[in-house]
């Protein structure tokens, strides 16, 4: 059951919008792995949307992985989203964290089609 | 005596004229000229005709003694034969006599002609014919007669070959319809034929207006020959005969009788043939006989196809009877077979049936079919009758409408219920109740049969639900889950069986087997087996020693022979499992951070095997908290359509992703998503779910990747509480973030320093302690560390440091249901 972080992170396009989907558990063992693989597609000009609803754990090692990229889109002015299942470990993790509202969105295709997608 | 020579010419005693030989001769002479004018008669033609010589002689030519005809043959035959021949003979003419009489005459004539070879004079004899005439018209008539009869003997021919060859009554009356026409030139004719049981007549071709039904039946009651030759003769005998015949212009009628012999007491008839003629008409003595004998060959071949068409009936119904009970055999349940029953008697016997049950549970309809059904009321009324009588209740023979016959279904001499029928007029016969009652002896027996098989499945169904009953042993460490599927088809009761229970305080036993067969032997023998288990089960004994002992059980109770046995054995203070398989399919164990996976050691042969492996062996496998185990009978994964393999594999594949299900319905959630609800055999299934208890102890190393370890077993542990999963979502977080805190802060500089996590739940709440023994750093030195302290502070309730010695944080979540 390890987590290796190329399986975990899958990259696909909606048109100008950049789409990043991790699988399984992000925590303080993977979180490093899955932050080295994600910062290759988050580095451009595209907005990006991350989507985490396959994701199974998510503690603080993750956040602050999530926090970074974030605040890395914003700086750039570039947008971002969060893709999280209505409810699940990742929303209760990022709202517990309290992640700003427009940032999490439920639907991929609708969260890629506000930015530009 | 004087010796004469007899060639020479006697001397008569008195003198000879020659002239008077002439005249007397014994026939007649006559010579004409060539044109025929007589010159010379002699006294016989005169005495024979009635004339004068003068009347003749000169005066007359032969030819004017001749008939018109004969002067014509005479022209054109006569003549000309005796110019080119020169002689005639044995030429017939009539002559015709003085007073005018005919003289019937056989002429031989001669021409004598003249040295130069020319016509001189005609000779002619005559003699008389008038008896010979008389032989020769007799002889045509004769052969007129002969001709006449054989000409009827070829149509009896005929008609007796159509009536050897006609296999049925209606047949038979069809060719006997159609023979008095061309073998007595009737103008038409009619069939009656007596009824089944001989009671009335049936008629079946009345092609004759000219003859009627009632003279027919009083034909067929007297048994006699009837010919009525002319209407007023039927006056005072047959009423409206005498009507009809005038009616339909008939001059002569004849009513025969189709009796198998000669009118005696022995004879039967078998029916009437009347026909009538237009023309007028005599019958002949040998036309009687042969109408007489056209009445027997008639009644014979009548009742030949009357026994041909009983013998075909009776074979119909031998089969009619042999399938009815091949069908009801095919189904095992009491509905079903009542089902077949009314099924297969609708409308091949009657127009509607109806089974119905009065014994072995609540009187009522089982089964019925066809329509419509008789009056409620009055077969209420019938099947009340007949239930306490058991005798049978039939329609009126003569009722003419359709009429309702109640059976009493009697098998073993009890009435177990009664078989409704509504019958056709034409069903109602003595035969024809003599076969209903053997179908209803035979459809009472196969219900009956039903109806024991019911009540034994029912028996043995309730013998196993009592013996597999007993309640499971409870424990906090661990949670037994079992489940019982009949079959959802009407087969009987396996012997499947499953048991649970504790051999020591720490040790708990669980087992699951399979006995050989079906039915109350095999369930009453599961529950011998099951109950020896228990008895050879003790502390210090273990699997393989419980089998060998179990082999011994066997060699007594034969029928437990064969059965097989997946037996584990727990020792919940090491959660050490040994376990051991006769037979049986391998238990399935999946461990919270693993595949799930089959059992395949410790396997020998079924109890009681003689061919097989019988060193009974048992294997240990250390299992780890959060397991969870599967016993279960081949119902479960056996299948006709698919390999075991295939079964084996699909059913380990959905045993893991029920991982996290919860313990509660485990069992039956599964029995029901592996087998569907339409499975044709019995299944049986245990779940054990291991390592409950209310601690969970780990110590892990400073190493992330344990923590996702500890989560999974953590989860198995809380599921397996029942905790809801918003709180386990919750505990998993706290408790990784307090690790991963412990690894990355305190083991900063020590990577081979431990953690110690001790989680505990109880009804209320689940509480959580991690503990390092690493070197504390104040939290502000780290924004990241800040906020996993934080996410610990909103996901449980209560939350303590305590960094005396390394640091020791203590959360509490108070569980949902009680918040």
């Amino acid at each position: 059951m390890n987590h290796e972080a190329g399986k975990a992170v899958a990259y696909s396009r909606r048109g100008p919008v950049a789409v990043v989907s991790i699988t399984g558990e992000i925590d303080l063992a993977t979180a490093a792995a899955i932050g080295r693989e994600i910062v290759g597609y988050v580095g451009g000009e595209d907005p990006v949307v991350i989507d985490l609803t396959s994701v199974s754990f998510l503690d603080s090692a993750g956040v602050r992985l999530l926090d970074w990229i974030v605040g890395d889109m914003d700086d750039r002015g570039r947008g971002i989203r969060l893709v999280v299942g209505a409810t699940g470990p990742a929303r209760m993790t990022l709202q517990l964290c309290a992640f700003r509202d427009d940032l999490l969105a439920t639907d991929l295709d609708k969260a890629a089609a506000d930015l530009g997608g | 005596m004087d010796d004469r020579d007899v060639t020479q010419d006697l001397r008569v005693p008195w003198e000879e004229d020659p002239s008077e030989l002439y005249e007397h001769a014994p026939c007649g002479y006559l010579t004409t000229t060539p044109d025929g004018t007589i010159v010379k008669v002699n006294e016989t033609f005169l005495a024979w005709t009635g004339y004068t010589r003068a009347e003749l002689v000169g005066v007359r030519r032969f030819r004017d003694l001749l008939t018109p005809g004969g002067q014509i043959y005479h022209e054109s035959h006569y003549a000309p034969l005796l110019r080119m021949q020169n002689d005639v003979h044995e030429v017939a003419f009539d002559l015709v006599c003085a007073d005018g009489r005919r003289l019937p005459a056989l002429i031989n004539s001669m021409l004598g002609r003249d040295p130069a070879g020319l016509p001189r004079l005609i000779r002619t004899m005559i003699f008389n014919a008038t008896e010979r005439r008389g032989y020769e018209r007799e002889l045509l008539n004769a052969r007129r007669i002969a001709e006449d009869s054989e000409r009827r003997v070829r149509v009896l021919q005929t008609i007796v070959a159509g009536l050897a060859a006609a296999a049925t009554e209606a047949e038979v009356a069809e060719v006997l319809a159609g023979a008095p026409g061309p073998a007595f030139g009737a103008t038409a004719s009619s069939v009656w034929l007596t009824g089944a049981d001989r009671g009335g007549l049936i008629e079946v071709s009345a092609a004759d207006p000219g003859v009627t039904a009632g003279a027919a039946a009083e034909v067929a009651r007297r048994g006699e020959l009837e010919v009525i030759s002319a209407p007023e003769k039927a006056e005072d005998r047959f009423g409206g005969l005498a009507e009809a015949m005038r009616d339909a212009g008939r001059t002569l009628a004849v009513l025969l009788p189709l009796a198998t012999g000669p009118a005696d007491d022995q004879t039967e008839v078998r029916g009437v043939l009347a026909f009538s003629f237009a023309e007028p008409r005599e019958l002949s003595e040998s036309e009687l006989l042969v109408i007489r004998l056209l009445g027997q060959q008639g009644g014979q071949s009548l009742d030949r196809a009357r026994l041909y068409d009983a013998a075909r009936l009776r074979e119909a119904r031998v089969t009619f009877l042999a399938g009815t009970t091949r069908e009801m055999d095919e189904e095992n349940r009491l509905t079903a077979r009542a089902k077949r029953l009314v099924e297969r008697l609708v409308p091949e016997v009657a127009e509607w049936a109806s089974v119905r049950l009065q014994v072995g549970g609540p009187p009522g309809l089982l089964a019925e079919s066809g329509g419509p059904p008789p009056d409620p009321e009055l077969i209420a009324d019938q099947i009340a009758r007949v239930t306490v009588s058991g005798e049978a209740l039939w329609p009126a023979a003569d009722a003419t409408e359709v009429g309702t016959a109640v059976l009493p279904l009697t098998a073993r001499g009890l009435v177990l219920g009664t078989l409704a029928l509504r019958l056709e007029g034409a069903r109602r016969t003595v035969a024809e109740s003599g076969f209903l009652t053997e179908l209803t002896s035979r459809a009472a027996l196969a219900l009956e049969n039903a109806r024991l098989y019911e009540q034994e499945r029912a028996v043995a169904r309730t013998l196993q639900r009592s013996l597999l009953s007993g309640s499971t042993p409870r424990d906090s460490r661990f949670v037994v889950e079992t489940q019982y599927h009949a079959a959802a088809q009407g087969l009987e009761v396996g012997g499947d069986w499953f048991d649970a229970f504790m051999i020591s305080p720490d040790k708990l036993a669980v087992v699951v087997g399979d006995v050989v067969g079906r039915g109350i032997d095999a369930a009453a023998t599961m529950g011998q087996l099951r109950s020896a288990v228990r008895a050879v089960a003790s502390a210090d004994a273990g699997p393989a020693k419980v089998l060998r002992k179990l082999d011994r059980f066997v060699d007594r109770v034969i029928t437990a022979k064969m059965a097989t046995v997946a037996y584990c054995e727990i020792n919940l203070a090491t959660n050490v499992m040994t376990y051991a398989c006769a037979g049986h399919l391998p238990p399935l164990l999946h461990e919270p951070a693993s595949q799930a996976r089959y059992l395949m050691g410790a396997r020998s042969a079924p109890l009681g095997s003689r061919a097989g492996k019988r060193d009974r062996v048992e294997e240990k496998v250390k299992l780890a908290s959060g397991s969870r185990l599967l016993l279960y009978t081949d119902g479960l994964v056996e299948r006709r359509n698919r390999p075991i393999d295939q079964g084996l594999d699909t059913m380990a594949r959905e045993w893991a992703r029920r991982r996290d299900a919860p313990t509660a319905g485990l069992a039956a959630g599964f029995a029901d998503l592996m087998v569907g609800t339409d499975h044709t055999d019995d299944v049986c299934l245990l779940c054990l779910t291991l390592g409950t208890d209310e601690r969970l102890e780990r110590s892990i190393g400073a190493d992330p990747m344990q923590i996702a370890l500890l989560r999974k077993e953590m989860k198995a542990w809380l599921i397996t509480h029942q905790v809801d999963e918003e709180s386990v979502q919750g505990v998993l977080l706290a408790c990784s973030e307090a690790v991963a805190n412990a690894i990355e802060h305190g083991y900063r500089d020590d990577p081979f320093g431990q953690v110690e996590i001790v989680a505990t739940v109880s009804g209320e709440a689940v509480e959580v302690v991690v503990a390092d023994r690493g070197v504390w750093r104040p939290a502000r030195s780290d924004v990241s560390r800040g906020r996993g302290l934080q996410l610990i502070r909103q996901v449980m309730d209560h939350v303590s440091f305590d960094r005396s010695a390394g640091t020791v944080v203590t959360m509490r979540r108070t569980r949902k249901e009680n918040a």
